[in-house]
């Protein structure tokens, strides 16, 4: 199952909205080539500067729940470690060979006068767009990234410098290492931004090295604070795109959604929130750029399954409700059952709704069976979160509080929960 | 025929988790509440805190609880029909397959191994307190091991050379290393307990050990192979299972070529016997015995083991003649319900139909100052069963202590 994924992402059409970020897996026209054949609908060429970067050695360190499976990746390497010359001479090459691909060229000077000199390198090279990084976290120099993109003043003259000095379409990358993104974006925006792409790492030290005491990964005995990525920040970097979209002064630009997507649905979650594309990096380091045949299929499939024939339908379709916690209905209870025949005894969702919650759950040691006290029960749901067991507890009685019916039936309360 | 893990006799290392397969597998675990393995454990080892401890890594911790509860623990991790119990019991079979409890603790114990580490420490609640055990099997480690750790001063009596009962001379090296038996007696010695060894009590010694030490514990276990009474039972080539593998452990090397064997006995022993003259190149080998293939009592574990190795298994035949001219040449089967019968043609046959205490010990009884435990109690069942019997005598003895 293949469908029509395309989508424009400011004006420039891209055959699907899945595209590499700025990273390891974009360093050359080669690397890239095998990733623009995978399927990516485009890329962000690893960033340029005047000169390439001299890295340590090791440079990663990954979260584990001890199986393979990284919940998060930290990172140390910083941006393209070519010049601008070579970087210029593997784009023209890229673009040459991949015409109808997108070739975005992610760029960080540390003045104005080294932005707007590569800008003009790479634009002259072919690139179709710009990201600007104001967001890398562990440069070794203050006057660029991260420490530049908690600058809205920074911001907004930089991105300005840029687009007076190229025709194509430009991109702010944020940090998450900052309170209100939407200070930054906006000066970018200010200073002619077309669109924001977020979010870029954050600041960690991901595990502690026992033996030498100090942070992963041990350089020569000592590590840096740097970038944490995977699917950790998902959640973080969803709250800053729905918070940047739905900011009154950010409503002509376009988004870009970062932030440990692995697959179709953590994509579907990006766009769903108001983005145009998303980018990956962390997943394709541990899995390759073979993950976006999943991306392409899986999201074919939900379209067709739900009867879309364009993304644009649901572009930002989820972001209306995403709303202040005050607003909240907090009306009712939903009383969760237990399907006695699925239920395998472990005593799980005992244990939490006591240790966790509101001891309404009662623990029959003699059977092995958990009862739920609807006395005592809130209606959280830990128990449902914590059952190892598939559909074993599901949410069932809706129970109004006191006077607070208002004339609703619990299935108009349910009927909310469904996809509209 | 699928390849096994196992193709030598003697191995130099048993498969064991690492680190990131042992933490996949406890992350499988439900960790559950009241945990289920743990009452299913006759030694009460404790599966469900020491699999929770490994998931919170904490494998030290988890080390800790299995020497805590069993002395055997390094041992009773590759031995221990785990399939008839702590999995047997365990909540995740209700949605797929049970933790590989068994393989959690080893790599515990593996751990232990590695690092050199002791866990177990001594008390003085009975210090100046002596007792006896007689036996160095697992009912007899495990009872030492509980009384030495309150301070108790005891000495282990074994008739033998080596320590370890039926588990050093009889469970073959490639389903438990001499090394691992090894490394939970290194605990007892830890512990200061003393070993008499190649040190037979008679019933009169026993008379004197009773006066001269506070108890005595017996866990002498059951080495009077059960024989077959029929004819040609005497033949040269006849051989006894334990009297087979003894001698397979003791020097395998220099044994005679096996040539065509046939094992009788469908238990855990005539499995072993099975595996054992497999690696050691027998020529062809037949495994009879009475009951069904379902119904044998070994674990199915040992005879998926024995299947794997290409060895040929025929239920629901009874032996009734060995034939042969000054050694065995020949055994006729008759089918249990039917007519049938086979005639096997063989040049070593290995009886493996079961053991009984030795007359001497057959007599005696638990009383006020003699504790009883293992096979010799419970008429023969697993190690892990003994080390229970073990230490509810340690405690009994503890008891009367007081």
């Amino acid at each position: 199952m293949k469908k029509d994924l395309s989508i424009e992402f400011l004006g420039v059409r891209c055959e699907n909205p899945f595209f590499l970020s700025s990273s390891p897996v974009v360093n050359n026209a080669e690397q890239i080539s095998k990733a623009l054949d995978a399927g990516w609908g485009g890329i962000f060429y690893k960033t340029v500067g005047i000169k390439g970067m001299d890295e340590c050695s090791p440079r990663f360190d990954t979260l584990t729940d001890g199986s393979q499976q990284w919940n998060g990746f930290k990172n140390m390497e910083q941006i393209s470690e070519m010049s601008l010359e070579q970087n210029v001479e593997e784009i023209k090459k890229l673009k040459k060979k991949y015409p109808n691909k997108v070739i975005g060229v992610s760029i960080m000077g540390s003045t104005e006068e080294e932005w707007i000199k590569i800008t003009e390198a790479v634009t002259a090279a072919g690139a179709d767009m710009l990201e600007l990084n104001f967001s890398c976290p562990q440069m070794t120099s203050h006057a660029m990234g991260s420490d530049v993109g908690q600058n809205p003043d920074l911001v907004r003259q930089y991105t300005k410098a840029v687009v007076d000095h190229t025709h194509l379409p430009v991109v702010a990358k944020m940090t998450p290492n900052i309170t209100k993104m939407t200070v930054p974006a906006i000066a970018a925006a200010e200073g002619g931004a077309h669109g924001i792409s977020a979010i870029n790492t954050m600041k960690s030290i991901a595990n502690i090295d026992l033996d030498n005491i100090t942070g992963k990964p041990v350089v020569n005995g000592k590590s840096s604070i740097s970038g944490y990525s995977g699917n950790a920040v998902k959640p973080i970097a969803l709250r800053f795109i729905t918070e940047m979209n739905q900011c009154e002064d950010l409503q002509t630009v376009q988004f870009s959604g970062i932030g440990g997507i692995e697959t179709w649905q953590d994509a579907l979650e990006f766009i769903l929130l108001g983005c145009r594309n998303v980018q990956v990096t962390t997943s394709v380091m541990q899995y390759g750029y073979r993950i976006v045949e999943d991306m392409i299929s899986g999201l074919s499939h939900f379209m067709d399954e739900r009867g879309i024939d364009s993304l644009n339908e649901l572009v930002g379709i989820a972001t209306k409700n995403i709303i202040p916690a005050e607003e909240l209905d907090r009306s009712f209870q939903i009383i969760p059952t237990i399907n006695e025949s699925k239920c395998v005894g472990c005593g799980r969702c005992y244990i939490s709704c006591f240790d966790g919650s509101h001891q309404a759950i009662e623990w029959d040691y003699e059977n092995r069976k958990p009862i739920i006290l609807e006395d005592h029960c809130v209606g959280c749901h830990l128990c449902l979160n914590v059952c190892p067991v598939q559909d074993c507890i599901t949410p069932g009685e809706v129970v109004f509080k006191d006077g607070r019916r208002n004339n609703r039936s619990g299935e108009d309360v349910v009927k909310q929960l469904a996809y509209v | 025929m699928t390849r096994t893990s196992v193709l030598e006799y003697e191995p130099t290392k048993i498969e064991a988790y690492d680190f990131r397969r042992a933490m996949e597998e406890a992350s499988r675990c439900l960790l559950c509440e009241d945990a289920p393995c743990s009452k299913g454990c006759p030694a009460k080892t404790d599966p469900g805190k020491f699999i929770r401890s490994i998931r919170l890594k904490n494998v030290n911790g988890a080390a800790e609880t299995i020497r805590e509860n069993n002395i055997l623990g390094a041992s009773c991790a590759l031995i221990c029909p785990q399939e008839k119990l702590c999995e047997k019991e365990c909540s995740r079979t209700g949605i797929d397959r049970p933790i590989q409890i068994g393989k959690l603790q080893q790599f515990a114990m593996e751990h232990e191994r590695a690092l050199d580490k002791t866990y177990l420490s001594k008390k003085d609640t009975y210090t100046g307190k002596r007792v006896a055990c007689i036996g160095s099997g697992p009912a007899s480690l495990a009872c030492a091991a509980d009384l030495a750790k309150e301070g108790v001063e005891v000495t282990i009596f074994e008739e033998h050379q080596k320590i370890g009962g039926m588990l050093r001379y009889t469970i073959p090296p490639f389903r438990l290393p001499d090394s691992v038996l090894d490394q939970d007696i290194s605990q007892l010695e830890k512990l200061g307990v003393k070993f008499e060894l190649n040190h037979r009590v008679t019933p009169a010694e026993l008379k004197y050990l009773q006066q001269e030490y506070d108890q005595v514990f017996v866990g002498a276990g059951t080495w009077q192979p059960k024989k077959l009474p029929i004819p040609g039972a005497d033949l040269p080539g006849v051989v006894l299972a334990l009297d087979f593998l003894a001698q397979a452990k003791e020097n395998h090397k220099e044994m005679a070529p096996l040539g065509d064997v046939v094992i009788i006995g469908g238990g855990d022993v005539g499995m072993d016997c099975a595996a054992t003259s497999k690696l050691l190149g027998a020529t062809s080998i037949y495994n009879v015995f009475l009951e069904s293939l379902e119904g044998a009592p070994a674990v199915q574990s040992e005879k998926d083991f024995v299947f794997k190795l290409g060895i040929s298994l025929i239920s629901e035949f009874k032996p009734v003649e060995f034939i042969g001219n000054g050694k065995v040449e020949k055994v006729k089967f008759q089918h249990i319900t039917n007519e049938s019968t086979i005639l096997l043609k063989c040049d070593t046959v290995i009886l493996a139909v079961g053991q009984k205490m030795s007359e001497d010990t057959c007599s005696l009884k638990e009383s006020e100052h003699i504790f009883i435990g293992g096979d010799m109690a419970n008429g023969g069942n697993t190690a892990v069963q003994a080390i229970g019997e073990g230490r509810i005598a340690a405690a009994k003895i503890m008891e009367s202590f007081k």
